[in-house]
């Protein structure tokens, strides 16, 4: 569906003068219960969106802060819009558009499809700078038609894979990815050449299975082995081998248009937690187990 | 005359493929001689009388004996044992695992003996900082060296054992005296070749000493039951002569009654672990073999070796060594002894029994023997050059030939001189 189609220029408004994030909630929240008979609304409803706030923030750094509530005995979905002619710092991000959805519990696709939409919009300088330049809600609304932004009905990988991921290249020592792994905690990385085509994986087991050799893995159990000397000094070797060395195939690679039920079941069958996304060859973004549960379960 | 050369044509291509694995191997006998049926050579009712279920039960109930015996881990309790037996003296070591690998191969199947031991010897050997590639070596001799003893130990035994009547017990009567001599030589030549070669320092020897191997036996009932059950399976191969037994018979017997021992839950995982592809390998070899029979070749051969040797047996015999010997170490001695038996049953035929069994015994000594020679000689030393190359000690075709050219040709020279003394 067309994303004007859920707008509503009675629950837009443009900012002109300086602001904050909780004056603007407060004024669509206001303009929002003018509108539409929320079971919760004005000081209760802004609580609630504090609250959710404290969680974790809902600014992006694309200059977008998308806030969302989601109330019991509500069968809908609506928009406020701010628009705002003097952005709002929060840290280093400079907040153009404060965007306020409110859902009932269920329809947490359509809320997920319509963020991606709002973050592809916010990535857009062309079209963000179009609606800087709107001076009426109406304006808005016939900018957003002119835009003509699809609200997927179906959410993909590509909508909530991690974008421009930590990768390593295939010449990279193991002390590189070691730093990696240490400072970032992640125990898996994509491994790609220097035009972004996409090669394999290298992970932390990888990485470790240097120190055991394939004959120790023949063996049924090793529990009479108490120490393993080649183990103990990986360390020692990290300066010598490259990402080459010990990075797998990834048999299995998605696609940003994968579904999300396609994702869990490759996870499930193959025992992954991670995956790479990657189109016409070239790594677009990454998906683990936890990016779905938080971003679409939980979110 | 069209058959005959259709026919040399399907066994040339297929052998082919069969020795350098281009396509893999089981997958080119059964196709060569499902060609043979297609081809009109022979009907597939034909095709299908020439598989010896007698080997191909044989094989299988000794793979599941193996299969149950391996999850006891008692493999590797006896290699670290005999390790730490001799104190961690290098050379020791080597002899004795020398002597162990040809006990257990005489009585399991070589492949997988190898596939268990090896990577022990490598751990073993990275331990004491000492180069694997002797111990490798040697290893995979010796697993082919003791397999020769016993009708069950190697894969042409097994096949000659069950296209005649020869019992167990006669494979052993006529097959230990030649297989001792070479294994003795083998550790004469390894004590006096090795001994000033491989040092270890005293840190290292105390690490190895420090392994606690009992932990390894992790079902120690199961292990009791297994080994009764496959003494009784000695016991009765040893009375075969008697009690009138196929070999398939009493393997499977004793498989059937260590699967009923052991965990119900792992009879589908035991038995997944049979190496199929070799069992469908031996059931192509043998409708090509059978094919090849059908067009008269190898009877015709058969009388041309009685010709050109003039009825002489002693040089049918020594040429039935050499020729067997040397094909095997350039073929692998699986296609290569499925081929000759027909061969020698009708030279056996043509000469009128004069010969007796002599020939079968030339013919198991230069097979299992010449395999040997070269890594394709034999399917446990392409397994342990294998797992060798995986763990980054690289052998190479013509490193390892250096070493088994040696090995073959005393063993073979041994076999010969025994064959001439005892039989000629």
């Amino acid at each position: 569906m067309r994303l004007v189609s859920l707008l509503d220029a009675q629950t837009i408004y443009i900012e002109h003068h300086e602001t904050t994030l909780v004056r603007v909630y407060a004024k669509l929240v206001e303009k929002i219960c003018q509108h539409h008979n929320l079971p919760e609304c004005c000081n209760h409803l802004m609580d609630l969106i504090l609250k959710r706030e404290a969680e974790g923030s809902t600014t992006y750094p694309s200059g977008i802060a998308i806030p969302h509530v989601r109330l019991d005995n509500l069968d809908d979905t609506i928009i406020g819009m701010c628009v705002l002619k003097k952005p709002v710092v929060i840290g280093d991000i400079s907040l153009k558009m404060v965007i306020l959805i409110i859902t009932d519990k269920s329809s947490s696709k359509l809320y997920l499809n319509l963020v991606a939409t709002l973050l592809k919009l916010s990535r857009n300088p062309a079209q963000m700078s179009l609606l800087m330049t709107d001076n009426t809600a109406h304006d808005v609304i016939g900018s957003f038609r002119m835009m003509d932004l699809v609200v997927k009905e179906d959410l993909t990988i590509g909508d909530i894979m991690t974008q421009e991921p930590l990768f390593v290249r295939p010449e990279s020592k193991l002390s590189e990815m070691g730093r990696l792994m240490a400072e970032h905690g992640i125990s898996v990385f994509p491994v790609v050449d220097e035009k972004m085509r996409f090669l394999g994986e290298a992970s932390v087991l990888n990485y470790l299975k240097v120190g055991i050799p394939e004959y120790l893995l023949l063996m049924d159990n090793l529990q009479f082995l108490r120490a393993f000397e080649p183990l103990e000094r990986l360390i020692e070797k990290e300066t010598d081998i490259q990402v080459r060395e010990i990075m797998q195939n990834a048999d299995i690679v998605l696609s940003p248009e994968t579904s999300i039920i396609e994702t869990v079941f490759e996870m499930i069958q193959h025992k992954k937690r991670f995956f790479s996304v990657v189109q016409d060859g070239k790594l677009v973004g990454v998906i683990t187990a936890m990016d779905i549960y938080r971003r679409v379960i939980r979110a | 005359m069209l058959i005959l050369i259709s026919a040399l044509i399907i066994m040339g291509i297929t052998y082919l493929f069969i020795v350098t694995e281009w396509i893999n191997k089981m997958t080119a006998a059964l196709l060569g001689s499902f060609i043979f049926v297609l081809a009109g050579i022979m009907t597939q009712e034909q095709a299908f009388s020439y598989i010896d279920w007698n080997v191909v039960f044989l094989l299988v109930g000794m793979m599941i004996v193996v299969a149950i015996l391996k999850d006891t881990g008692v493999f590797q309790y006896v290699a670290i044992k005999t390790a730490k037996a001799t104190r961690g003296r290098p050379i020791w070591i080597m002899l004795l695992l020398f002597v162990m690998t040809a006990l257990i191969s005489a009585v399991l199947d070589n492949v997988t003996t190898v596939m268990l031991l090896i990577p022990v010897v490598l751990l073993i050997t990275q331990e004491l900082k000492i180069s694997p590639y002797p111990y490798i070596i040697n290893i995979t001799m010796a697993s082919n060296i003791g397999g020769t003893a016993t009708l069950i130990g190697d894969p042409p035994n097994i096949l000659i054992g069950s296209r005649t009547d020869l019992t167990f017990m006669q494979f052993i009567y006529n097959l230990v005296p030649p297989v001792l001599v070479v294994m003795l030589i083998s550790l004469i030549m390894i004590r006096i070749f090795y001994r000033k070669r491989i040092k270890v320092s005293n840190r290292d020897r105390a690490k190895l000493m420090e392994y606690n191997e009992r932990i390894l036996i992790k079902d120690r009932k199961l292990l009791r039951r297994s080994l009764y059950a496959i003494c009784l399976m000695l016991v009765l191969f040893s009375l075969q002569g008697v009690l009138a037994l196929e070999s398939a018979t009493i393997a499977m017997t004793t498989a059937l009654v260590m699967l009923i021992f052991s965990n119900r839950k792992y009879v589908e995982q035991i038995v997944s672990e049979v190496d199929w592809v070799t069992i469908f390998f031996f059931m192509g070899l043998f409708m090509i073999v059978g094919g090849l029979s059908e067009t008269g070749i190898l009877r015709t051969l058969a009388h041309w070796i009685v010709e050109v040797t003039n009825n002489d047996s002693k040089l049918i015999a020594l040429t039935i060594i050499w020729v067997s010997g040397i094909a095997s170490a350039l073929m692998g001695c699986v296609p290569v002894v499925a081929t000759m038996i027909p061969v020698i049953n009708d030279v056996n035929l043509a000469m009128g029994g004069a010969m007796e069994n002599t020939l079968w015994w030339a013919l198991a000594l230069g097979s299992c023997l010449g395999g040997l020679g070269t890594p394709i000689g034999a399917a446990s030393n392409i397994v342990a050059i294998g797992i060798a190359n995986r763990n980054g000690f690289r052998i190479r075709f013509f490193q390892f030939v250096k070493y088994g050219l040696i090995y073959m040709t005393i063993s073979l020279v041994v076999s010969s001189i025994y064959i001439w003394v005892r039989y000629l």
